[in-house]
């Protein structure tokens, strides 16, 4: 394993491009290194694991490649846009047209019916006719008999179910998968997995998810590992996504 | 309806605990401020017309020479569009078929009364009264009562005024303008002014006042009075309402008991949404972070909240206005039932904007900051906890929002000192608890844990020390604020009570002979009605201050009734128990010379210790210097005098006749009539029917002040229910935990009602402490009263608020002993 690889590829435009991001957050005795040195492209379609222990800065890494945080070093170059220097607002609107999450806690909105969670995105990107696309993708995710149904009155499994209808509804060209299947039996995890995988390449929407679970991050075409905020790249893996 | 606009809709919203809670108090605000804002207008104007209708006008011009005014007056008034009306008032004989009796006669024209109404009685027999807008017509007399049986009359019998029979129609009961005027003393009687020159009685010299009475707009009665006021000579007193209206001081305080009332209402909603609005944002922070996450950026997040803003003060406003309007409408009938005559209601649009001013700057200034601080949530908080914004941030925001207050109470009481003793108790209230807080904190972290449920809660309050001081803050502020005007309430009740009690004096015995001063006394004591004190009285004119003549010694803006008419002047030996000296020193049996001057008598002159006064009393001179002043209760319904001689000074030698008041109960009324038979010279003035209404009129000010009362203590109880719901989450998880892990319930119970006693315990006591310290300003310079420590208040009130925040502590763990821990902790995810 070499650190620091620079993974960069040959491919025109990469969807995710990262180089030199470090993350520290100020305490109020010292600065804790959170993320250090982290370069990465991703190119458009691949399905990416970022696989660590808790603790090891994956989610931090997942929520600056979202632009949901600026890091306090380095690049990252979403879809051609290069998001750590997008203010605040400007990353919202990159993220409502073409950026979906799955969250390992679902974050439905509890007083919003399934169909109106798989809604919001929708609307928000100001997509027409949003009721007809959210039963559609309801139904495509087995719960077209739940529409009406609020977040409380389903378990688990299903919740996650109306969270990756709710990722996919606004046609993202990136999906992020935060834990997907972190809160879930193993049954049910593989159920939802299997969904995600199968939407993923139907949409050919790029993923990256990140997972503590190695079975999961198999099934993903690469996988890389983190710990202690340093981002490397297993060999085998390597070779394999170059090929 | 889309999800975006569903996630934001009013009736969503309102299902949100937080949400209801800032909606009660905005609700709870708007109906207190806008039912006082209203009922105090209304108060006023009823009271103005009330007042008016003593006067029977809205102005009475008397001429005190016996000679009416040029009819020119009276044109110029009705041209500029004034009602007007005449009375000729004078004493003579009435002669019946079986004697004769000295009466009081009013001789009214055609319009009078103007304002207010006349009560009549058909019969004798049956008492039925009534109401009529208007005096007998020629050729008829309406008597009082007394006088039909002193001279065995009955109705439709004749009588002779002077040389003219006229024939009793009614009974006489009350006249609006019957009020205190000494002239009118001897029973009586009320005829047609077209009929006096026919009785004879009238004649050139003869004692005789006219009255001319006028009625209009305020703007048109002063532009007639600035006409009029150059032609006026010494003999002519123009009156307003506003002298010698009795009822006003008590009314003044009931005004401003409203006001600190409704100020109170305006301090607890606002402390209530601060609350509820905070808890509100902190818990829309997922939401947010979501919503930023999919995409929406700051300023659709900001739009998306300030319609809620806006959408919660639409609610709170119509709401609290559907509360208010009724709440009005029955303390109106309250009021129009005591003053026994229909009230037109008066819906003062302007009085309802501090209402709405109320609703707007509670809201923007309690609830935005915090909710406009959301825009600030990072998106990065769906992934991790973040952490929460510290105590600085909403430091400047509470700064604006103390500023914002103190500005709408003081804009609506319009009282520096009331914003004064509310803010100061407030500073000095959280200065000791903040102090206490430390004590508190340092003493709760030496108890260990342990099992038992004192332990647990000490710890519980250690543990919670954060929001246990929060709370502590905010149940000692209700607390405050809830106790101050219970206090003030209960002392302005009390000094009403003592001002009218029950056996207030109700007759006035005037004009008693000097030697037939002991035979009087000896009357009273013996049918049971002894009488108070006996003053003598001198009639006589306050000519000159310091040499020069008075009314140009004043300065000419002042009209100083009491320098248009003869004074009643008295000695005395002792201070009356309600008089205070305020200045100098009270006479000693030795003093010969000196006069004591009532205190606001003594202001409007400009006098000071040691001026020389001169008073005309009959043909003689005398001139006294002031050594004393004195403060006087006008509303006392005794003996009131503007200035007093001692026994052996200026007014010895001088014609005096004697003065008292008593107190009279109904079923001994009839001794009245065998009284004017042994003392036909001494007037009786009844005033029975006055003090009466007053007492009425203040019970149902009171019932109005009750009201107010439980409106602020529902708003207060909303302000305790929204801080105690503020850690609901993290108590219901706890308890969850507790009983997870094999706590018992009774344990659980018992604790943390414990936790809640203790804190409403300390609480109560600061904030009773707190609130002596406002009454205590309050009361010296406000309400003018004394000040007592209220001792069953400050025992009781902090084991009541401890007694409720357990109750408060119990009703939180409701869900906790209810709902199995698993789905509970699940729910709770």
């Amino acid at each position: 394993m070499n650190q620091m690889t620079d993974f960069t590829r040959n491919e025109a435009r990469p969807m995710l491009r990262v180089s030199g991001l470090s993350h520290r957050v100020r305490l109020e005795t010292d600065t804790l290194t959170i993320l250090q040195g982290v370069s990465l492209e991703i190119n458009r379609g691949e399905s990416v694991a970022i696989v660590g222990r808790s603790g090891s800065g994956k989610t931090t890494l997942l929520g600056l490649l979202a632009g949901l945080d600026t890091p306090s070093e380095g690049v990252v170059e979403l879809d051609g846009a290069e998001i750590s220097k997008l203010g605040e607002d400007e990353r919202a609107k990159l993220r409502a047209s073409r950026v979906g999450f799955v969250f390992q806690s679902f974050q439905l909105l509890p007083a919003l019916s399934a169909q109106e969670n798989v809604m919001l995105p929708l609307e928000l990107a100001g997509i027409e006719a949003p009721e007809a696309r959210a039963r559609e993708l309801l139904e495509r995710v087995g719960l077209g008999e739940r529409l009406n149904h609020t977040p409380r009155q389903l378990s688990g499994g299903e919740q996650q179910r109306v969270a990756i209808a709710r990722a996919f509804a606004s046609d993202p060209v990136i999906l992020f998968a935060d834990e997907p299947t972190g809160n879930l039996d193993n049954r049910t995890g593989q159920a939802v997995s299997d969904l995600l995988m199968q939407l993923n390449r139907e949409k050919g929407t790029t993923l990256v998810m990140v997972t503590h679970d190695e079975r999961l991050a198999a099934r993903c075409g690469r996988q890389l590992n983190i710990e202690a905020g340093i981002l490397t790249e297993p060999e085998t893996a390597r070779e394999q996504a170059d090929q | 309806m889309n999800a975006a606009q569903k996630l934001m809709s009013v009736r969503r919203d309102f299902r949100e605990r937080d949400v209801r809670v800032v909606l009660v108090a905005l609700i709870i605000a708007v109906a207190t401020v806008a039912t006082i804002a209203l009922f105090a207008s209304q108060l006023q104007r009823t009271l103005v017309s009330s007042a008016s209708s003593f006067l029977a006008a809205d102005r009475q011009l008397e001429a005190e020479n016996g000679r009416p005014v040029p009819p020119e007056w009276l044109e110029e008034a009705r041209s500029r569009g004034l009602e007007t009306g005449q009375m000729i008032e004078f004493s003579t004989m009435i002669s019946g078929p079986e004697g004769f009796e000295l009466a009081s006669v009013k001789a009214v024209s055609d319009e009078y009364p103007l304002v207010g109404e006349v009560e009549i009685q058909q019969q004798a027999s049956d008492g039925a009264r009534e109401m009529v807008a208007s005096g007998p017509a020629p050729g008829e007399v309406w008597i009082n009562p007394r006088l039909l049986r002193l001279l065995n009359l009955e109705i439709g019998d004749s009588l002779e005024v002077g040389n003219l029979p006229l024939k009793v129609t009614r009974l006489l009961i009350r006249e609006p303008d019957g009020g205190f005027r000494l002239s009118s003393l001897a029973p009586r009687v009320m005829m047609h002014v077209d009929d006096v020159a026919a009785t004879g009685a009238v004649q050139e010299g003869s004692r005789v006042e006219y009255i001319y009475l006028f009625a209009g707009a305020e703007d048109a009665l002063d532009g007639y009075y600035q006409w009029l006021e150059p032609k006026l000579g010494p003999s002519h007193e123009w009156e307003g309402v506003r002298e010698g209206e009795t009822l006003s001081r008590s009314f003044d305080r009931a005004e401003r008991f409203l006001l600190l009332g409704g100020s109170l209402a305006v301090l607890l909603a606002a402390v209530a949404v601060a609350v509820a609005s905070r808890q509100y944002a902190l818990a829309q922070r997922d939401t947010v972070a979501l919503l930023k996450t999919l995409g929406l950026q700051g300023r659709g997040i900001g739009r998306l909240y300030l319609r809620r803003l806006a959408l919660w003060g639409i609610a709170g406003i119509v709401g609290g206005l559907l509360v208010a309007l009724p709440l009005f409408r029955v303390l109106v009938a309250l009021l129009s039932e005591a003053l026994e005559r229909p009230v037109e209601v008066y819906l003062d649009p302007s009085a309802l904007l501090p209402a709405l001013l109320t609703a707007v700057v509670s809201l923007f200034a309690f609830a935005y900051p915090p909710i406009r601080r959301l825009r600030r949530v990072p998106a990065m908080r769906v992934l991790r906890a973040q952490p929460g914004e510290t105590g600085r941030a909403a430091l400047p925001d509470l700064f604006i929002a103390l500023l914002a207050i103190f500005g709408l109470v003081w804009l609506y009481a319009g009282e520096l000192v009331l914003v004064g003793a509310l803010l100061g108790g407030l500073a000095l209230l959280l200065g000791v608890l903040g102090l206490f807080g430390l004590v508190l904190m340092a003493v709760l972290r030496r108890v260990n844990g342990g099992g038992n449920a004192w332990r647990l809660a000490f710890v519980g309050l250690y543990r919670h020390r954060q929001a246990s001081l929060a709370q502590l803050a905010v149940f000692a502020m209700t607390i405050m604020l809830a106790a101050t005007l219970i206090l003030v309430r209960t002392s302005l009740l009390s000094d009403w009570q003592t001002q009218l009690p029950e056996d207030a004096p109700n007759h006035f015995l005037i004009n008693i002979a000097p030697d037939a001063v002991e035979q009087v006394d000896a009357f009273w004591a013996d049918r049971g009605a002894p009488l108070e004190n006996l003053y003598p009285m001198v009639r006589g004119r306050m000519t000159e201050l310091n040499g020069q003549p008075v009314k140009e010694a004043v300065s000419k803006d002042e009209r100083i009734n009491a320098l248009n008419r003869e004074l009643n002047l008295t000695w005395m030996e002792q201070l009356p128990e309600d008089n205070e000296i305020v200045r100098g020193r009270w006479f000693d049996a030795s003093d010969t010379e000196g006069v004591s001057v009532e205190a606001d008598l003594a202001e409007r002159l400009g006098l000071e210790l040691g001026d020389r006064l001169t008073f005309t009393i009959g043909s003689a001179e005398i001139t006294e210097p002031v050594v004393s002043i004195r403060t006087v209760q006008w509303d006392s319904m005794k003996p009131n005098f503007y200035v007093v001689f001692p026994p052996e000074g200026g007014l010895v030698n001088m014609p005096a006749t004697w003065i008292t008041s008593f107190y009279l109960p109904e079923q001994k009324k009839f001794a009245l009539n065998d009284f004017s038979r042994e003392f036909p010279t001494v007037s009786v003035l009844e005033i029975d029917h006055i003090i009466g209404r007053i007492q009425d009129i203040v019970q149902q000010v009171t019932q109005a002040i009750e009201t107010i009362l439980a409106l602020i203590l529902a708003a207060a109880l909303v302000v305790m229910a929204a801080v105690v719901s503020a850690t609901l989450r993290d108590r219901q998880r706890e308890g969850a935990l507790i009983r997870t892990l094999g706590g018992r319930q009774s344990l659980l119970v018992r604790s943390t009602m414990l936790e809640f006693a203790l804190l409403g315990l300390i609480a109560g006591v600061l904030g009773v402490l707190a609130a002596e310290a406002a009454v205590y300003v309050l009361q010296a310079r406000m309400f003018d009263g004394s000040f007592r420590w209220h001792w069953q208040v400050i025992l009781t009130l902090p084991l009541v608020s401890a007694l409720l925040l357990a109750l408060f502590g119990r009703w939180q763990l409701r869900t906790v002993l209810t709902v199995s821990p698993m789905l509970l902790l699940r729910r709770l995810e």
